[in-house]
């Protein structure tokens, strides 16, 4: 009887990938360094940073600011506002009910000249000549029918944060009494007047400025996390393989061994892509919620935009594939699992080393940096997310990206298909190590 | 590609014209060599000028103690390792010219068994048929024909990481012939094998040959081979020093028992006198 006919390279390629993908999910460190850490370590991170807000919250507390009261010439101060402004509207933090008699989240109202203005008024406070004078926050008292008051602000400043939320928090204070007692005095329900109207007014530019701090921080945790989600199927498929015995089976399947090992590199990659985008969607919903309630009035605006996203999805692709190629090449020369974890740790640091350059400040993406590995796509993915437009930068580094991503994948067939890799029972040693890659970069 | 029948002559091939109807030959191998570049020991030849043929419904036993050369020669007749130099062909194809047409014939056992831990036993079968090229109905049919055949019902939707080792060798044989292939290449079967599982292995091989397959399998155990191989070669230092059957193998060197005529066969290969 005639044998059956063996599929194609390419839906071998796909069945030998969508076993070793299914195998390697049921391995344990594999879930949780492809899921698991992904989805948990934004909110540990933001939950630590809460923590460290938390901690500095009692120096704050304790911080005295300053706010300057001013409005066009013919507006009326309300009247009780002043002594408003100057008690803490929290009653625990008045002297009587401190541990040290002092008042806690002190502010310091001055009254200054009026001003055509919120704007102008500010411009003022900016060129004032001694800066240890300016006014952390203004409050401009809007005329009557001219719309809301205003607090004008700096979020990039911490004084100047801390005095418009203990500033807003007073007003908001003396709103609501003036507006009980008017409407005790009319006998109506209180909910039926209008409160006093108050805006903020964020004269600092918010939203780089969050973009900034997810810019320096996001690029390095996405190489982090696609070389962790790559890491543990690299070294399962290949040395942990050779370890279980299983490669000769493998080895025997009627398909070209092409696709055996495209199989391989696919599932690694895939585990890695998975982690990848975990990795985006868990920062995508953790910088929609808890990163905003850091933010909330702590001197930055972190907003991620969708469209940034997708514009580093398709070089994160690229990268993906080079960093799976890679570490699956290398992994393939250890011959236990333990040997490829051991060999594998510091070409790691070979991605995240150079990751680091996303934290370097003066570092921008450039014709030269788009051709540098690792760097070229941190430097991209920092530009993305502060909205910068560098076509021929991106491209570059789309095009580079892809070239090594080749190579990558060349690279690792050409080390899996070296049947000593295969089969024999050798112990990696360094100059083994380097005369194979060597060999492996030279072949045909 | 489609390969030629087994029946052609090929040079050098057994002369198959005097015998009445002999089987077809399935696994031949002319003068296969296989040399290894060690980082400690340099240039090693593992395999030297091996010659060997098998028939259909034929039990070849290679056997030979450790090292001899028998895993690598049989990992160069199942394409697992390409010949330094030689030939070799199964069922009429060139292992070397077209190893994943000669892959389609073979079932190969290895000595580890060589499962996936984290694929259950139904999993292990048809993740091996679909690449094997059995379509999706003739698959199921045939994973659950040999999921009977094995007596595998009670744990073929566990993980084989979990199976004992007569669990794993009867997935291990039932992967093997999967695709009913008329070639079977086992390396040392029953190594580590308890009583009863290697009496089964050994009941599967004989069961085999009477089925026309064709069967090579190298081993160090010298009763199995006795028992066993209706032919027996003889390797050591990777080369091949005497092939027969058992009575040939006697009539050589004058032993009565196959450990004698190992032993035997070895000194002549070193050049010592005969023992005794």
């Amino acid at each position: 009887m005639e044998p059956p006919a063996p599929p194609g390279v390419w839906r071998a390629t796909w069945w030998v990938a969508r076993k070793e993908l299914a195998t390697s999910f049921r391995d344990r460190q594999t879930a949780i360094y492809a899921v698991v850490l992904p989805i948990a370590l934004y909110p540990v991170m933001f939950w630590l940073m809460i923590q460290g807000v938390l901690l500095v919250q009692g120096r704050r507390e304790h911080l005295a600011v300053e706010v300057g009261v001013t409005g066009v010439e013919r507006v009326e101060p309300p009247s009780g506002l002043a002594e408003a402004l100057l008690r803490p509207p929290r009653e625990e933090d008045t002297p009587a009910n401190t541990p040290e008699g002092e008042p806690l989240e002190r502010l310091e109202a001055t009254w200054l000249e009026p001003a055509p203005s919120l704007a102008e008024a500010w411009e003022r406070e900016l060129s004032a000549e001694e800066p240890e004078l300016r006014q952390d926050a203004l409050l401009f008292l809007a005329a009557e029918g001219e719309g809301p008051s205003r607090i004008a602000y700096d979020s990039t400043d911490t004084r100047s944060s801390l005095a418009e939320q203990r500033l807003r928090k007073r007003l908001e204070a003396f709103a609501e009494g003036r507006r009980e007692a008017a409407a005790e005095a009319r006998g109506l329900d209180p909910r039926r007047l209008e409160p006093l109207a108050i805006e903020r007014r964020n004269l600092a530019p918010d939203e780089e400025m969050g973009a900034y701090i997810l810019s320096i921080l996001f690029p390095l945790l996405l190489v982090v996390m696609t070389v962790m989600g790559a890491f543990h199927p690299a070294v399962d498929l290949t040395a942990g393989e050779r370890e279980r015995g299983t490669s000769e089976t493998t080895l025997i399947l009627p398909i070209p061994r092409v696709a055996v090992h495209q199989g391989k590199i696919l599932a690694v990659c895939a585990s890695a892509l998975l982690a990848t985008s975990l990795n985006l969607l868990a920062l995508g919903l953790s910088a929609g919620h808890l990163l905003e309630m850091i933010a909330q009035g702590k001197g930055f605006v972190i907003e991620l935009p969708v469209s940034a996203l997708l514009s580093i999805a398709p070089l994160a692709l690229l990268f993906t594939f080079s960093v799976s190629a890679i570490l699956t090449g290398v992994a393939a020369l250890a011959k236990s699992f333990k040997e490829g974890q051991a060999l594998l740790g510091p070409v790691q640091m070979i991605f995240i080393f150079p990751a680091m350059t996303s934290m370097l400040p003066g570092l921008e993406l450039s014709v030269g940096t788009a051709l540098v590995p690792v760097v070229n796509v941190v430097l991209a993915f920092r530009g993305m997310l502060r909205g910068d437009s560098l076509p021929l930068e991106y491209s570059l580094t789309a095009l580079s990206l892809l070239a090594y991503a080749v190579l990558a994948i060349l690279f690792a067939v050409r080390v899996l298909s070296r049947e000593s890799l295969g089969v024999a029972d050798e112990t990696i040693s360094f100059k083994r190590l380097v005369s194979l890659l060597r060999s492996a970069a030279s072949a045909r | 590609m489609e390969s030629s029948p087994t029946t052609r002559a090929l040079p050098g091939a057994p002369d198959d014209s005097a015998a009445a109807t002999p089987a077809p030959v399935a696994i031949w191998a002319r003068a296969l060599c296989k040399t290894f570049q060690d980082p400690e020991r340099g240039r090693v030849e593992a395999v030297r000028e091996v010659e060997l043929h098998c028939r259909r419904g034929e039990i070849y036993g290679l056997l030979g103690p450790n090292g001899a050369g028998k895993t690598t020669t049989l990992r160069m007749l199942s394409t697992i390792l390409a010949p330094t130099s030689g030939t070799a062909e199964i069922d009429g194809v060139d292992v070397v010219e077209d190893p994943l047409e000669a892959r389609r014939r073979i079932g190969f056992l290895s000595t580890s068994t060589g499962l996936y831990p984290r694929l259950t036993a139904r999993e292990t079968l048809r993740y091996f048929g679909k690449l094997h090229g059995i379509g999706e109905g003739p698959l199921e049919a045939r994973v659950e024909e040999l999921v009977e055949a094995f007596d595998m019902g009670a744990f073929a939707d566990g993980r084989c990481e979990a199976f004992s080792t007569g669990q794993k060798q009867k997935v291990s044989i039932a992967r093997a012939v999967l695709h009913d292939p008329p070639v079977l290449i086992l390396d040392e079967p029953t190594t580590g094998l308890d009583i009863l599982a290697s009496s089964a292995m050994i009941d599967f091989i004989e069961s085999s040959r009477a089925r026309g397959t064709c069967i090579l399998f190298s081993t160090h155990i010298m009763s199995e081979a006795e028992r066993l191989c209706d032919r027996i070669g003889v390797i050591y230092g990777g080369r091949l020093l005497a092939e027969g059957t058992l009575a040939e193998l006697q009539e050589r060197t004058g032993e009565a028992w196959l450990d004698g005529v190992f032993k035997a066969l070895v000194r002549e290969a070193r050049g010592e006198e005969p023992a005794g």
